[in-house]
């Protein structure tokens, strides 16, 4: 029990840290990016380059991997998302879908469609109420903590941080003070991809890197972002260890129900609450 | 005198999936002055006040600031250059402090005195900001909730809030978006007397549905009716205008 306990949380904190910016760039922008779960993608591949052809140890390549994936969230933010400001919910959805499928063609055109596997970077295991469990999973779920430590810092002490919660709030009040709200909400997209670049290399080595990565896991995403609450970053936290947990328990009693349980539980959250958009 | 004149539209109009809600309007605003925009429910006073700030650009037309054209300039870059407003509906910050709303309007202010580059809240705090934002609360009477959470605010006090934080950042045109809607009898008389006091200070312009409210305010009104400015002068001038009772009242 214990076991699929902390497998539940190592779901959770990879859930957390690749949800947050999905759920940020939902409640500030409107937009639901799909292109999130490209961004997620090509940072578990990047870390493959770093590791394999680059050679680097797996901290400076996880680093080097998350680095270089921000070049392109720039693009994506500045060329598709900043045209989106403002147009209907489903135009958003079709065009980062649309930079969804081209890149999961362009990374199959550059690195094949064959899962590639990674091994366990730290590989030690750690004794804990007299079972042992891997040292890396343990440090995952500590990673995703102290991110929400500090994304709850970041919005309760800076001025920036400020600046978006009162842009979740009223948009449109904050451009009235003289704000140019959309930049600061574009440094908040630039987190959130870099989290969800992070996600997919920390997660890359726990499964295996293939281009149909992203999909699995958006989905399951949106369930975190819907069930926690748009652009809430406690509900995000709350929401993506109660899902994580969901998931393992379900997988431990009846496994191909595991991912199915994660949108029934959304399917009765949105019963009770509806998604107000 | 065409260099007294701060804003300008011309020929502005705004459709919307092709209704227009704003129709070709000529619109002057003389520096100085106190202007009122009165007309009935979805006249498209709002929607006017929209275009002059630039919370979306206008589909046919141009706006001038000071002679020049600013229609393509973006809301944020409008306050800057002295165009600022408030909201029909209050709007402030409720997941903030009475303060941290302060510190929000304060930001480009703060650039003159060189804190808006500091990262954290409380460095920012222990530069000039709390003498400005001490000033602005002073003069709307908000001073000791300033450690306040702002959705513990009476309704009156967010809108004394909202006008505070405008005159944060010092504006040469205040345009005023019905500032007395949803206030009580008490509220309104104190609101009243707010825009009294400091409104010398800049020129003034003031969406009102009820006419009576701001005829001792104004030194010119403008009706709005159906999307159009269909009379325009001096307050009493303008009630007797047989169209403007026609209007108002359905009888001339």
């Amino acid at each position: 029990m214990i076991t699929t306990l902390v497998y539940g949380f190592t779901i959770g904190g990879i859930l957390y840290i690749l949800s947050i910016g999905l759920s940020l760039t939902f409640g500030s922008m409107r937009i639901v990016n799909f292109a999130h779960a490209l961004v997620y993608t090509t940072g578990a591949y990047f870390l493959v380059v770093a590791l394999r052809t680059l050679g680097l140890g797996f901290l400076p390549a996880a680093a080097v991997a998350t680095v270089a994936v921000l070049p392109i969230a720039a693009g994506i933010e500045r060329f598709i998302i900043r045209r989106l400001y403002g147009e209907s919910l489903d135009y958003a959805i079709i065009a980062t879908y649309a930079v969804l499928l081209i890149g999961v063609d362009l990374i199959k055109w550059v690195f094949g469609a064959t899962p590639i596997p990674l091994s366990d970077p730290i590989g030690r295991d750690v004794g804990l109420f007299g079972i042992s469990f891997p040292l890396y999973r343990l440090m995952i779920i500590a990673l995703a903590i102290s991110i929400h430590g500090g994304l709850y810092l970041f919005f309760k002490r800076t001025i920036v941080g400020k600046i978006v919660v009162a842009g979740l709030e009223d948009k449109d009040a904050v451009r009235s003070l003289g704000i140019d709200v959309d930049r600061y909400f574009a440094i908040v997209f630039l987190v959130g991809s870099g989290l969800a670049a992070l996600g997919g290399v920390l997660y890359a080595p726990i499964t295996s890197v293939h281009p149909y990565m992203g999909f699995q896991v958006l989905l399951i995403c949106f369930a975190v972002v819907i069930v926690g609450g748009m652009g809430s970053l406690h509900g995000t936290f709350l929401a993506s260890f109660a899902l994580g947990m969901v998931i393992a328990i379900t997988g431990r009693y009846w496994g191909p129900a595991a991912e199915t349980m994660v949108y029934a539980v959304m399917a009765v959250v949105l019963i009770f609450k509806p998604l107000d958009v | 005198m065409p260099e007294e004149i701060i804003l300008e539209t011309r020929g502005v109009t705004k459709r919307f999936d092709g209704f227009a809600a704003v129709s070709g309007v000529n619109y002057r605003l003389r520096e100085g002055e106190s202007a009122g925009i009165i007309g009935p429910n979805g006249a498209g006073k709002t929607t006017f006040f929209n275009l002059l700030t630039g919370m979306f650009p206008p589909t046919e037309g141009t706006v001038l600031y000071r002679g020049a054209d600013i229609t393509r300039i973006p809301a944020h870059g409008r306050v800057g250059r002295g165009i600022v407003r408030t909201f029909q509906l209050v709007s402030v910050f409720d997941s903030l402090t009475v303060r941290e709303n302060l510190v929000l309007a304060l930001i480009r202010a703060g650039k003159e005195h060189a804190v808006s580059a500091r990262f954290f809240l409380e460095d920012a705090w222990s530069g000039n900001l709390p003498d400005l934002s001490a000033g602005a609360l002073g003069t709307v009477g908000l001073r000791e909730k300033a450690l306040w959470k702002t959705s513990e605010l009476s309704y009156g006090d967010k809108r004394k809030l909202e006008i505070a934080l405008a005159l944060c950042l010092r504006p040469s045109v205040l345009l005023l978006d019905e500032p007395f809607a949803g206030l009580s009898d008490v509220e309104i008389v104190e609101v009243l007397e707010l825009i009294h006091r400091v409104r010398k200070d800049f020129t003034l312009v003031i969406i009102e549905h009820k006419i009576s409210r701001i005829v001792d305010l104004v030194s010119r009104l403008s009706v709005m009716h159906e999307g159009k400015l269909i009379a325009e002068g001096e307050p009493a001038e303008v009630l007797a205008d047989p169209l403007v009772r026609q209007v108002y009242w359905g009888r001339p």
